[in-house]
C-alpha cells in the first residue's frame, strides 16, 4: 500500500497502449526500485509521455499491467486510485499553472488530492499561516521564495516550471514524475531544472522518473537511462554503459525510415 | 517558535503585504457590491405587499385565464375548467398562428413571425454596413498619420492630434448610438413617421451599428501588423490596405459578431411590436388591450420564445460554420 | 506531401462573396416582405411638425426637471442593481448546474455514478430552463407579472433579473467549460475531484470574463430598467414617455441627456475593466 514519507517503486508487465490505431507503447517491461532516478530518452512520439502518463493512472493499458508499489493499478478502486495519483507528483511540459492565481495558490492546489472540498476551499482561499509557510519553504528550495504571492502569469518561464515542481512537491510525493520539463526553457536554465529535481528527489530520498531530449544532460544527472523509440524499448542501461553507438541508433534509425517515408 | 522560524513568518507577511493589487479592480468591484447592497436598502421594495393574499388570488385568476378560452367557461363563481381537450386545444393555437386579429394587419402568429425574423435581419444587416463606415476611423492602427509605416519622418503635432480628434471623435459617436435602448429609440421615431416596419428597423440598426461598430474597431486593431507592414512598404494606400489587408483578415469575425447580434435583434424585435410595429409584439400587445385575453397574450409570448430558441439555434450553427471555415 | 493532402485554404474567398450576398439578398427579401419604401421615411406633415419640435429641442434641455430626472435616474440605477444581484446569483448557481466539466469524468477513472445519473438530467433541465427565462424579453416578462398580480417594485425587478440570469448563466457555464483544460488535466492527475478542478483549476482562469461580461451587462440592466419606465415602472422611461406624450420636448431631452450620461460612463468604465484583465 502506498504511504507518504515512504518512496514507490514502478513495474510495468508487458505494457502496450494504442490509441485508436497507433501504438503508442508495444509490449514494454520495466521495473523502477523505490528511490531510484531514471531518465525516459527517446525521440519525441517514442512513447516518454504514454508511459510516465501509465505510471500515475491517467492512461490505462491497453494490455499488460502496471504495479505501483505492488499494487495492480488496474485493480485499485476509484478511491485507491484517487490515492495513488495524490501521492506521485507530475511535473508536466507545460501549461499546467492557473496563470492568474497567485503562486502560493497554485502551490496549495498540490494537495487538492488528499482534502476534501471544504477544506482546500479554505486552503486556497484563506491558507493558515503553516500552509503558507510550507509553501513558502518549498519556494526557497526552488529558489524563488520571493514570488509566493506574486501573480504566477508575471513569472518566466522557468520559474513558472518552478513553480510546478514546488507544487508538485507541497503533494508529499512518494515519487516525481516529469514529462518534458525542460522543454520550453532555455538550455542553461534547463540543467539548473533537472539538477533541482534530481538533487530534491535525491535528498528526499523519492523516485524520478524523467522524460527527456537532451541526451547530455540525462548522461550526467542520470544514473540509469532508459531508450524508447516508436513505442519499444530500445536498452535500459546504467548511463556509463549506454554507448555513442547506442544513442546513435536511437536517433538515426528515425532519419533513416523518414527518408525513406518521403520517398 | 525559533528565532528562524519567526524570521519566516515575518518575510512571508511582508511579502503578503507587498502583494501586487489591482487599485482599479477592487475599487471596481467595490462600488459593485456597494451599488448591489445599497439598491435594497434604499429601493421602495415592499415585500408584505408583494406576496399579500390579494395578489396570491390575482394569481390564481391569472392562471385560469391563461387556458385556452374554450376549454374553460365563466360561472357564477368566475372561470371554471374544463377537462383539457388536445384537439379543442390545437384548433385553437391553430386559429391565432393563421387567422388576422383586427387592428394588428397580419394574419396572425406565423406571419407576425416572420415580420419580425425579416425587421432583425434588415436591421442587422443596416447596422453591419453603418458599423463598416464607422469602424476604420475608430481603429487607432488605421486612422492614424501614417498607418503601418516605421516611422522614418515623424509627422507634425497638428497631423497627429488631428488624427486623434478623428478616433476620439468617431468613438464618441458610437457610444451615443448604443446608448439609448432600442425601445426608446423606436419610441420617438415612431412618432415622426408613420410607417409599422421602418422605427423598429432604424431603432435597431442605430444601436446595433454603435455595438457593431465598437466590436469591429477592436478587431481590426487586432489584425497582424506584417502583412499590413509589407502592403505599405509597397506602396498601398490605407483604402487599399483596408480592402486587401485588413477586410479578408476581420471577416471570419465580423460575421460573427454579425450573428450574435442579429439573435438578440430578434430577440428586440418581437418587443418593438408592443409599439405597434409590424412584430409579435404588437399581437402580444393586442392580446392585452382587447380585453385582457391572456390566454392569447401567453399564446403569442410563447411563440415568441420559440421564435427566439429558433434564432438562437440558426445563429449557433452559422457562427460554428464561421469558425470551422475559418 | 501530395497535392490531395494540401490543406483547404481556411474560408476560401469564393464562399466568402457568396456569404455576403446570402446575407444582403436576405435583407432585400425582409424590405419587400414588410412592404416597406424609402417614401416612408419622409414623415407626414403631423411627424414632420413633431420632429422639427423634438429636434430643435435638442441644443435647448430644460433645466427645471433636472431635479426630478435625478431622482428617476437614481430609481432607475436601483432597479437595475437589484436585479444585477439577484441574476448574478442566478447565473452563478445555474451556471454551475449548466456546465458539464465538474460531472463529466476523467479520462481514465470514467464518471462517478452521480456523473453517470443524476447530473446528466440536471444538466439537461438547467439547459432548458435557462433557456426559456433568456428567451422571454425582461418587458414581456414584465407584462406577465402585471398580468398576474400587477407590477410592484420587486416584480419590475424580477422581471429583469429572469432573463439576465438566464443569459449570465449560459455565457458563465461556457466561459468556465471554454477556459483552458491544461491546469485542469494537473489537478486531475494529482489527484482532485471533479468538483476541486471546476472551482480551482477552471473558474479562476475564466473569472476575468466573468466579471467583465458580468459589467457589461449592469449597463444592458440600466436600458431594460429605463425601458421599463413604459411599463408602469417608477424609472425614467416613464418620465420620457410622458414629457414626449405633452409636447414638452425641451424636458424630454433632459432626460435622455441624464440616461445617456450615466450609461456612457459604464460603457467606458467597463471597456477599461476589459481591456485592462481580459488578455
Amino acid at each position: 500500500m502506498i504511504a507518504p514519507g515512504q518512496a514507490s517503486g514502478f513495474r510495468l508487465d508487458g505494457v502496450s497502449v494504442r490509441f485508436g490505431t497507433t501504438a503508442a507503447l508495444s509490449d514494454v517491461n520495466l521495473h523502477i526500485e523505490a528511490g531510484e532516478a531514471v531518465a525516459l530518452v527517446g525521440p519525441s512520439g517514442a512513447g516518454k509521455s504514454t508511459l510516465l502518463r501509465l505510471l500515475n493512472g491517467t492512461v490505462r493499458p491497453t494490455s499488460g499491467r502496471v504495479y505501483v508499489d505492488g499494487d495492480a493499478l488496474a485493480s485499485l478502486s476509484r478511491a485507491g486510485l484517487k490515492r495513488t495519483r495524490a501521492a506521485i507528483g507530475f511535473v508536466h511540459q507545460d501549461l499546467s499553472l492557473v496563470p492568474n492565481l497567485r503562486v502560493v495558490q497554485n502551490v496549495m492546489a498540490g494537495r487538492l488530492g488528499r482534502q476534501g472540498f471544504l477544506s482546500s476551499a479554505r486552503s486556497m482561499l484563506l491558507p493558515r499561516q503553516a500552509e503558507a509557510r510550507r509553501a513558502y519553504e518549498l519556494l526557497e528550495r526552488v529558489g524563488i521564495p520571493e514570488k509566493l504571492y506574486a501573480r504566477t502569469d508575471t513569472l518566466s518561464g522557468g520559474q513558472q516550471q518552478r513553480v510546478a515542481v514546488a507544487r508538485a512537491l507541497y503533494q508529499q510525493p512518494v515519487a516525481l514524475l516529469a514529462d518534458e520539463p525542460v522543454s520550453s526553457v532555455d538550455p542553461a536554465r534547463a540543467r539548473d531544472t533537472v539538477e533541482l529535481l534530481t538533487r530534491i528527489s535525491r535528498e528526499e530520498g523519492l523516485t524520478l522518473v524523467m522524460s527527456i531530449h537532451n541526451l547530455e544532460l540525462a548522461r550526467e544527472c542520470f544514473p540509469r537511462l532508459v531508450g524508447l523509440r516508436a513505442g519499444r524499448l530500445v536498452f535500459d542501461e546504467s548511463a556509463g554503459e549506454v554507448g555513442e553507438d547506442e544513442f546513435h541508433a536511437l536517433y538515426d534509425l528515425q532519419e533513416a525510415e523518414m527518408l525513406a517515408d518521403g520517398a | 517558535m525559533s528565532v528562524a522560524a519567526h524570521d519566516v513568518e515575518a518575510r512571508i507577511a511582508a511579502l503578503k503585504r507587498e502583494r501586487p493589487r489591482s487599485r482599479f479592480l477592487r475599487f471596481s468591484l467595490g462600488c459593485f457590491l456597494l451599488l448591489m447592497v445599497a439598491s435594497w436598502v434604499r429601493g421602495d421594495f415592499d415585500f408584505a405587499d408583494t406576496f399579500s393574499a390579494q395578489r396570491g388570488e390575482n394569481l390564481e385568476r391569472f392562471m385560469m385565464t391563461v387556458r385556452p378560452k374554450p376549454l374553460r367557461e365563466r360561472t357564477d363563481e368566475g372561470w371554471v375548467a374544463k377537462p383539457w381537450d388536445w384537439d379543442v386545444a390545437a384548433d385553437w393555437a391553430g386559429e391565432r398562428l393563421t387567422t388576422g386579429v383586427s387592428r394588428a394587419e397580419t394574419e396572425g402568429g406565423v406571419e407576425a413571425a416572420i415580420g419580425t425574423l425579416a425587421i432583425a435581419i434588415l436591421a442587422v444587416v443596416l447596422a453591419a454596413l453603418g458599423s463598416l463606415v464607422f469602424c476604420w476611423f475608430a481603429a487607432r492602427n488605421v486612422a492614424t498619420p501614417q498607418p503601418f509605416a516605421p516611422s522614418a519622418s515623424p509627422p507634425g503635432p497638428l497631423r497627429r492630434w488631428a488624427w486623434r480628434g478623428v478616433v476620439g471623435s468617431t468613438r464618441v459617436v458610437l457610444i451615443l448610438l448604443r446608448s439609448m435602448p432600442e425601445y426608446i429609440l423606436a419610441y420617438l421615431i415612431m412618432s415622426m413617421l408613420g410607417s409599422p416596419a421602418w422605427p423598429a428597423v432604424l431603432a435597431l440598426a442605430i444601436h446595433n451599428t454603435g455595438i457593431l461598430g465598437r466590436l469591429n474597431a477592436e478587431t481590426i486593431e487586432n489584425v497582424q501588423r506584417r502583412p499590413l507592414v509589407a502592403l505599405r512598404a509597397l506602396g498601398a494606400g490605407r483604402a487599399k490596405i483596408a480592402a486587401v489587408g485588413i477586410w479578408p483578415a476581420i471577416m471570419p469575425r465580423f460575421l460573427l459578431y454579425f450573428f450574435y447580434r442579429w439573435e438578440t435583434c430578434v430577440r428586440e424585435a418581437t418587443v418593438l411590436g408592443i409599439l405597434h410595429l409590424a412584430s409579435l409584439g404588437w399581437l402580444i400587445d393586442e392580446a392585452k388591450a382587447r380585453g385582457f385575453k391572456y390566454d392569447e397574450m401567453v399564446f403569442f409570448i410563447l411563440l415568441g420564445v420559440v421564435l427566439v430558441l429558433v434564432g438562437d439555434v440558426v445563429s449557433a450553427v452559422c457562427r460554428r460554420l464561421v469558425r470551422r471555415a475559418s | 506531401m501530395g497535392p490531395d493532402r494540401a490543406p483547404r485554404r481556411p474560408f476560401p474567398l469564393r464562399t466568402r462573396g457568396a456569404v455576403l450576398l446570402v446575407l444582403l439578398g436576405a435583407a432585400v427579401w425582409a424590405f419587400l416582405y414588410l412592404d416597406m419604401s424609402f417614401a416612408q421615411l419622409v414623415p407626414n406633415e403631423g411627424g414632420l411638425e413633431i420632429a422639427q419640435g423634438f429636434f430643435s429641442s435638442a441644443v435647448a434641455p430644460s433645466s427645471e426637471v433636472l431635479g426630478t430626472a435625478v431622482r428617476s435616474l437614481e430609481a432607475t440605477v436601483i432597479y437595475a442593481a437589484a436585479a444585477m444581484s439577484v441574476s448574478l446569483l442566478l447565473g452563478l448557481l445555474l451556471g454551475f448546474l449548466a456546465s458539464t466539466a465538474w460531472w463529466s469524468g476523467d479520462p481514465v477513472g470514467g464518471r462517478t455514478l452521480f456523473g453517470r445519473t443524476v447530473a446528466p438530467v440536471l444538466y439537461g433541465v438547467t439547459r432548458f430552463v435557462i433557456g426559456f427565462m433568456r428567451s422571454v424579453h425582461e418587458v414581456l416578462w414584465a407584462m406577465l407579472f402585471l398580468a398576474a398580480f400587477g407590477i410592484t417594485p420587486i416584480s419590475a425587478v424580477i422581471a429583469i433579473a429572469i432573463p439576465y440570469g438566464g443569459t449570465l448563466a449560459k455565457i458563465f457555464s461556457e466561459m468556465i467549460d471554454e477556459s483552458d483544460r491544461g491546469p485542469a488535466r494537473a489537478l486531475r492527475a494529482a489527484g482532485a475531484s471533479g468538483l476541486q478542478v471546476y472551482f480551482f483549476g477552471l473558474v479562476p482562469r475564466a473569472l476575468p470574463d466573468m466579471l467583465a461580461y458580468a459589467f457589461y451587462r449592469f449597463e444592458c440592466a440600466l436600458r431594460s430598467s429605463a425601458v421599463l419606465g413604459f411599463f408602469g415602472v417608477a424609472t425614467i422611461g416613464r418620465d420620457i414617455e410622458l414629457a414626449f406624450l405633452t409636447n414638452r420636448y425641451g424636458e424630454v431631452w433632459t432626460y435622455i441627456y441624464v440616461l445617456m450620461a450615466v450609461i456612457v460612463v459604464f460603457d467606458v468604465w467597463s471597456g477599461h475593466l476589459r481591456k485592462r484583465f481580459v488578455a
